[in-house]
């Protein structure tokens, strides 16, 4: 199973994203 | 530990493929420099990037299991759309209709493929098949009157 190994932070995600020619996919989540 | 869509193989699988995927966390007495960057007022509020972090796609909103993969790809083929890569969009969205032919954004899906066929030959037909394909299937859908105009195109 491919687990998904989220990231914290959106810059870092970014800078990622660039050395891996990818995008970014970004979840706004509420711990309510 | 991964719940909802994200426990879905399939979601995991293209996630990682495709996406360097990061959680953002709101805080409503307190909003976060992100939330005031990318307007978030909602939750989940799921944006699709490129790789310079510009948005391309955004959904707001619960969205069901089974349209998860198709607002990801959708969200691909938009990338591709608003960077003038129409062959790419092409193929996205192609791959976005043919595996997710009645999630909640094939509409949407459907319009972009259609304008990014145009723009990819240069041939009207691509906009006049997303007119008749909207038509047969989504008469109700706002996309379908976005394509309105395309009818008057020859067939």
């Amino acid at each position: 199973m491919a687990k998904i190994k989220w990231e914290k932070d959106f810059k870092s995600a970014v800078e990622l994203a660039a050395k891996n020619h990818k995008q970014v996919f970004q979840d706004f989540w509420f711990d309510g | 530990m991964d719940t909802g869509p994200y426990s879905d193989e399939k979601v995991q699988k293209y996630l990682e493929e495709q996406f360097v995927s990061v959680k953002s966390q709101c805080f409503w007495d307190k909003r976060t420099e992100l939330m005031k960057q990318f307007d978030v007022s909602w939750t989940p509020t799921l944006l699709v990037h490129d790789a310079t972090g510009k948005e391309h796609h955004r959904v707001v909103g619960f969205v069901p299991p089974e349209d998860f993969l198709a607002h990801l790809k959708l969200g691909r083929g938009k990338m591709f759309f608003n960077r003038f890569r129409f062959a790419e969009a092409v193929e996205a969205l192609t791959e976005a209709l043919e595996q997710h032919p009645d999630s909640g954004p094939t509409p949407e899906t459907i319009f972009f493929l259609g304008v990014a066929k145009y723009w990819k030959t240069h041939d009207p037909k691509g906009l006049r098949w997303a007119y008749d394909t909207l038509a047969a299937r989504f008469p109700q859908s706002e996309w379908t009157r976005r394509a309105g105009p395309y009818k008057q195109i020859p067939r």
